[in-house]
């Protein structure tokens, strides 16, 4: 009997000390994410960053040790920012499969100007884009292509749960771990060209430090043979040269590090050039505000995109206030008011029936290049290489993307649009269509291509029918079921009895994705001046044009009517428009008969009252 | 010819009438959304006619419309302990009538007004808003109010008709 209960003591004992184990594992876990960075004391004033510079092994830099190595910011920014949690944000996470993707945005544009190639791809799930995979582009190879725009992390880092391709150069490059400095330095002299400059030579582990202030990175390791890693010895292998002037005696380093990014960092990414139309402001920068105002992000650095419908879809804390609505309107699940953050005005839209605000979204008015006739043409930092020191100036180089197109988004409301369309070369099976990567199209098909013409402006090459017929019959040997086509101009083309043919198919679609900037002043907005901005035969917002960008040379100049994307009658939209003529009238007409039955309803009001008053007089007619 | 003219007015505005009924309703009740499409189209033409109708008839109309002594019997013995009687012409309206018509005349204000003003920038959001639900409530009360003016209209035309069928006879 005692010696049960001491039995029964001892698992007692043992329970209770197993959950009181679990609970300090968990709350260790807990403490180690929040590094001393990650928790804010409440002062408004941000850190001064006088800090130990560490490379990728963890070892400190110091002059007379390893002042050649590159700094890692993982080492470096890790030992005091979680590192990890970082890396799952927003502008590092396409690669993961498990992330949803939202709505559609800008891809990546692979083109190829002497394959006559441009099409969209994107790690995340959107519908229209292709994986990288699917056009035989690595983690590298993209890290290769793309990375001169983005931030580092994601595809820059070695995938080690594959096997890694052989034409990959890991070894020689190194990784391209989250470059915090694209964002958080403030220095002038920050320069992210030069990062571009550095991905392009494969110097992947340098590149951040090339960007910033206090070091600059010679040599190429593209110079350098596959699987070696670079050293000392090698003429080619890059090299770190810091600036020793700026290391503190304790050999630490001061680094500009500001928590609000300044506008410029995002310019570098994010910019716009809308070609023939001056550059305008945005509204909002205009007026004060900075990107990360709206754009905000905690620590998981889950950047609120700020379009509507993000915040019910995401788990981002600061979606719904980052939204038009949100700002302008308030959020309406929000338990205390926050209309009129920043000093945003409340709209008063004053003769705007409110049907406009279920078919429009806010930027359908507000925002992009007010509509003309047909779409512009525009360039983008990553689509064009805006601010590299390779960029192609030229107002006609690939890719060619439309805007804006006024189409009918995934919510079901008709927002202004960046629209590309699709080209490349494919593999036709049943329904379904799969892109061939350039290089083998090239090395399959070449001599019916101009791969020896250098086109100075890098725009389409004039494609005939007949080196169609002869690349897709090039491309034909190597296929073992279906065959080849090629899509371009929203059509596709296949190879029928020597002859080309065309026909729609849904690869053929454009790729489209919402925009948002740049804001216009209000005054500037469609349905500012009248109804007849919009309503109006003439008026592009319904009747414009859309260019078809085809390097087909009888397809030159078609056009598609703006209204097609709106999924809207054509027959209706103009006899609609065409009333909006009489409408004037038709307000004096309204306004008459309201005139004459209310004159005629006070008249008779008068003559009862006075008859009424009669009879209570006692005058008996 | 003065008559068959009112008749033609009468008529149109009937017609409008219906079809501003159809349109209005339908696609909130029947297909469960708001005015679009062709429908808006044909219910702002049929209302701009409409409300020309309701003005024409107003001016045709007002006067054979009037509320009598002998509308009110009961509000006569209590004002006058003797009731004269008038005597009602051939085609006078009753009593029922006379509160329908000038119902749809003082709800035809609102329900136009309604919408002319929302034509002009004047109101903001919450503005449109409330006026859409005055024009929506108004137009409910109008229908009723046309719906029973209508029968007694008929009933009297019909009526008229029948005497003097028989008067022929």
């Amino acid at each position: 009997m005692l010696y049960s209960h001491k039995l029964r003591y001892l698992g007692i004992v043992s329970l209770i000390l197993g959950i009181s184990l679990v609970c300090q594992a968990n709350e260790t876990e807990a403490e180690k994410v929040r590094l001393i960075g990650d928790v804010s004391s409440g002062s408004g004033a941000t850190a001064v960053h006088n800090i130990s510079l560490y490379d990728k092994k963890g070892f400190v830099i110091l002059p007379e040790v390893n002042f050649n190595q590159p700094f890692s910011t993982r080492q470096s920014c890790g030992r005091c920012h979680d590192y990890e949690t970082i890396s799952a944000g927003w502008h590092f996470n396409a690669v993961d499969e498990e992330v949803q993707g939202g709505r559609c945005g800008q891809p990546w544009i692979y083109w190829d100007c002497s394959t006559a190639t441009q099409i969209p791809i994107s790690y995340r799930q959107w519908p229209g884009t292709f994986k990288p995979g699917q056009l035989g582009l690595t983690r590298w190879w993209f890290t290769r292509i793309f990375g001169r725009h983005f931030p580092g992390g994601g595809a820059g880092i070695k995938d080690n749960s594959s096997q890694p391709a052989l034409k990959d150069r890991w070894t020689v490059s190194g990784e391209l771990e989250i470059n915090c400095l694209a964002c958080h330095d403030g220095e002038a002299s920050h320069d992210q060209a030069e990062y571009a400059r550095q991905i392009s030579q494969h110097n992947f582990r340098w590149a951040a430090a090339g960007s910033c202030g206090f070091a600059s990175v010679t040599g190429s390791a593209k110079e350098l043979p596959d699987f070696q890693e670079p050293s000392s010895q090698s003429e080619d292998a890059p090299t770190v040269f810091y600036d020793a002037g700026r290391f503190l005696p304790d050999r630490k380093v001061f680094l500009d590090i500001v928590g609000k990014v300044p506008n410029e960092r995002c310019y570098f990414c994010h910019s716009t050039k809308i070609i023939g139309q001056e550059y305008r402001e945005d509204v909002h920068l205009a007026a004060g505000l900075s990107c990360v105002d709206c754009h905000r992000n905690g620590l998981d650095h889950m950047i609120a995109r700020g379009y509507e419908g993000e915040a019910p879809n995401s788990s981002k804390p600061f979606a719904a206030s980052a939204s038009c609505e949100g700002c302008h309107l308030g959020e309406e699940e929000a338990s205390e008011p926050t209309e009129g953050r920043l000093g945003a005005p409340r709209p008063k839209h004053a003769g705007i029936p409110v049907v406009h605000f279920d078919k429009l979204s806010c930027t359908a008015c507000h925002s992009g290049p007010r509509p003309r006739s047909t779409t512009f043409r525009i360039k983008t930092s990553r689509a064009h290489a805006l601010g590299t020191y390779s960029a192609n100036k030229s107002d006609d180089t690939l890719p060619y993307i439309q805007s804006p197109v006024f189409a009918r988004g995934a919510d079901g409301k008709i927002a202004p649009h960046n629209l590309l369309w699709p080209a490349y070369w494919a593999y036709l099976s049943g329904e379904s269509v799969t892109p061939i990567a350039p290089e083998i199209v090239k090395s399959v098909a070449g001599k019916a291509l101009y791969l020896d013409v250098e086109l100075a402006s890098a725009s389409w090459p004039e494609l005939s029918e007949e080196t169609i017929a002869a690349v897709l019959t090039a491309l034909s040997s190597t296929v073992a079921e279906g065959e080849a086509v090629y899509i371009c101009g929203g059509k596709l083309y296949r190879l029928v009895e020597g002859k080309i043919i065309a026909r729609e198919h849904d690869a053929g679609r454009p790729y489209m994705w919402p925009i948002a900037h740049n804001v216009r002043p209000a005054a500037q907005s469609l349905g500012a001046v009248a109804c007849e901005d919009c309503h109006a035969t003439d008026k592009a917002f319904i009747f414009g044009k859309v260019a078809i960008d085809t390097p087909l040379v009888s397809d030159k100049n078609c056009v598609r009517k703006m209204m097609e994307f709106q999924d809207g009658d054509a027959f209706y939209a103009s006899l609609f428009a065409m009333s909006f003529v009489f409408r004037p009238w038709l307000k004096v007409a309204a306004l008459a008969s309201c005139a004459a039955l209310a004159a005629v309803v006070i008249l008779y009001a008068f003559k009862g009252l006075a008859c009424i008053l009669k009879v209570l007089a006692g005058e008996n007619r | 010819m003065f008559n068959a003219f009112k008749k033609l007015v009468y008529l149109v505005a009937l017609l409008c009438f219906v079809v501003l009924t159809v349109t209005g309703f339908y696609p909130l009740l029947i297909l469960g959304r708001s005015l679009y499409g062709y429908w808006v189209m044909a219910h702002i033409t049929a209302g701009a006619i409409f409300g020309g109708c309701l003005a024409v008839l107003a001016i045709l109309w007002a006067e054979r419309h009037r509320f009598s002594g002998s509308d009110w019997p009961w509000l006569q013995r209590i004002i006058r302990p003797r009731t004269e009687s008038q005597r009602r012409p051939a085609e006078q309206f009753g009593l029922m009538q006379k509160i329908a018509f000038w119902l749809i005349m003082l709800l035809a204000l609102p329900v136009i007004l309604s919408i002319v003003l929302m034509m002009f920038p004047l109101f903001g959001t919450y503005g449109q808003e409330f006026l859409l639900q005055v024009h929506r409530y108004s137009s409910i009360a109008l229908t009723l109010a046309v719906i029973a003016y209508n029968p007694f209209y008929l009933t009297m035309v019909v009526g008229k008709h029948k005497m003097q069928i028989r008067i022929k006879r």
